[in-house]
């Protein structure tokens, strides 16, 4: 949305305290929801439950259509709407509530780097992963994305969001990588973060930040999904300290 | 190692090396590294490629891509982090992933997207590095690239409208400036007193959006108040690249052979 408008919503979403009936919409969580958005969902969840904010979870089909950015997961609170972690801690932020507060500006700095980070190569490569491998996509992912819908709407569906992630992997310069390629990105992604976590509990001092729920949102949903190529969760098991989670 | 080291990639201007932000990467961190690597302008002739410019060529392999070409040196022995702890590695990683997130788009759209800008600076520069007819087409083709990246990965489907994402890239652009001038700080380079690959990353793409030219101008108008990115940016200027002028002219009409034989070397070239 537009600066302006953006600056409202802060300044209204300042004003009132965070309700008890805070909800989260994301794709059902059986039969549809994806690698990537459950990992973002959980990220949120974490994100929240680290604010010590209320949130119910709400599983709906078309999630990803109802979001104002089309990408899951969103909140609904009070009567707004704000989709994807980022702007959702801004929104957690002006209504008080912040993780990051205690942090000076050099680790703000850092916290931000590393979160692109995850965003530009984990959350890539399981975007990669489930719709570019082609084993993946036929087994798994085209059969999940349109589960909710009838043929063939289904079929229509998985393919449409299939070419919109090629043609994105292509302008990023991800169009021509291997899997293999993708998966030492993957790896020296987690060796990163496993240095900069070193023997902490989290990322920054003794309190987490929304780092640490992303990171979390990212590795457990790997650790805990199935899907046809396993290496990527035994790249991720190599992060021990995650066990902490 | 002794294999030579050709480097292919876009020329100068406005006191730079190289106007184009990968292949200036790559430049600046052969530089830090002590590689001694021969560069091959782009120019009028039809020698040579220009679509995946920066490329790096030796006898037997091809490398494209500042990442893949700067892990290629490394495996070659010319390191310039081997005094980094594993931490600040880590750290280079996401800083360099915040840079391409945030700073990226911005720096695309100022110099390929802003009509301004693209038709009075950036296409008469690049097409008069390259013969006719490819002047006519690359240039364009290059400016479509830019955008189709920025709309793809900021736009908002499904009608990826462009005046709605250039509001947000560009405060995304000045944010990560200030994040990237604070952690600089007073220090010379990012991680003490020599050189790394985040230098070479943050100097790639600050260098060109702080030298050249622009009638739109909003974006170096915010570097420029950010004195310790200038400062960094003219020192590497100042002490790697003390090349004279007369060197790069924007019009090549011969092929340039640039030896990088004074340089600083780190002893980690054995």
């Amino acid at each position: 949305m537009s600066l302006v408008a953006e600056a409202f919503v802060s300044q209204i979403a300042a004003a009132e305290p965070w309700p008890e009936n805070a909800t989260l919409y994301q794709q059902l969580k059986g039969e549809q929801i994806l690698l990537s958005d459950n990992a973002a969902s959980l990220a949120v969840q974490a994100f929240l439950q680290m604010c010590n904010l209320p949130i119910k979870v709400v599983c709906r089909a078309n999630a990803e259509y109802m979001s104002p950015s089309g990408k899951v997961p969103f909140i609904h609170v009070g009567n707004q709407v704000v989709s994807e972690l980022g702007p959702i801690v801004q929104f957690v932020k002006a209504k008080g509530h912040s993780l990051s507060d205690g942090l000076d500006e050099v680790q703000k700095a850092e916290m931000k780097a590393y979160m692109e980070l995850v965003n530009n190569m984990l959350l890539t490569a399981e975007l990669y992963l489930q719709w570019c491998d082609e084993a993946t996509v036929g087994e798994i992912t085209h059969a999940r994305y349109g589960s909710p819908y009838p043929w063939p709407l289904n079929h229509i569906l998985a393919y449409q969001k299939q070419w919109e992630i090629k043609r994105k992997m292509k302008a990023i310069g991800w169009g021509k990588k291997t899997l293999d390629q993708v998966l030492e990105d993957v790896d020296q992604c987690c060796q990163a973060l496993s240095q900069r976590l070193g023997t902490q509990p989290y990322f920054f001092n003794k309190q987490p930040t929304e780092l640490d729920a992303l990171v979390f949102g990212h590795l457990y949903t790997i650790l805990t999904t199935q899907l046809t190529n396993d290496e990527l969760s035994e790249k991720v098991l190599f992060l021990s300290e995650d066990g902490k989670w | 190692m002794a294999a030579s080291l050709e480097l292919s990639c876009w020329g100068g201007g406005w006191g730079l090396p190289s106007v184009h932000s990968e292949s200036l990467v790559v430049m600046a961190y052969a530089k830090f590294s002590g590689a001694p690597l021969k560069v091959n302008v782009i120019d009028n002739t039809w020698r040579g490629s220009r679509g995946d410019v920066p490329i790096l060529t030796t006898e037997d392999n091809i490398v494209s891509q500042p990442a893949k070409i700067l892990n290629f040196l490394r495996k070659q022995k010319y390191n310039a982090d081997y005094e980094l702890s594993a931490k600040q590695g880590a750290d280079t990683l996401a800083y360099i992933a915040l840079l391409e997130e945030k700073l990226l788009p911005a720096v695309l759209h100022t110099f390929w997207v802003e009509s301004d800008n693209y038709f009075t600076v950036t296409k008469p520069w690049f097409a008069s590095q390259i013969p006719f007819p490819l002047s006519l087409i690359l240039p364009g083709r290059m400016s479509r690239g830019a955008l189709n990246r920025i709309l793809l990965t900021r736009g908002q489907p499904p009608l990826y409208h462009l005046r709605e994402v250039e509001a947000q890239i560009y405060r995304d652009a000045k944010e990560c400036l200030n994040l990237l001038s604070n952690r600089l700080g007073t220090s010379q380079f990012f991680f003490g007193n020599t050189p790394s690959t985040l230098d070479a990353y943050v100097f790639g793409f600050l260098a060109p959006l702080y030298k050249v030219r622009f009638p739109k101008i909003q974006l170096q108008e915010h570097l420029k108040q950010l004195s310790n990115l200038c400062r960094f940016c003219d020192d590497i200027l100042s002490s790697y690249f003390r090349i004279s002028l007369g060197a790069f002219s924007c019009v090549n009409r011969y092929q340039q052979q640039i030896d990088f034989g004074e340089v600083h070397s780190h002893d980690s070239t054995t």
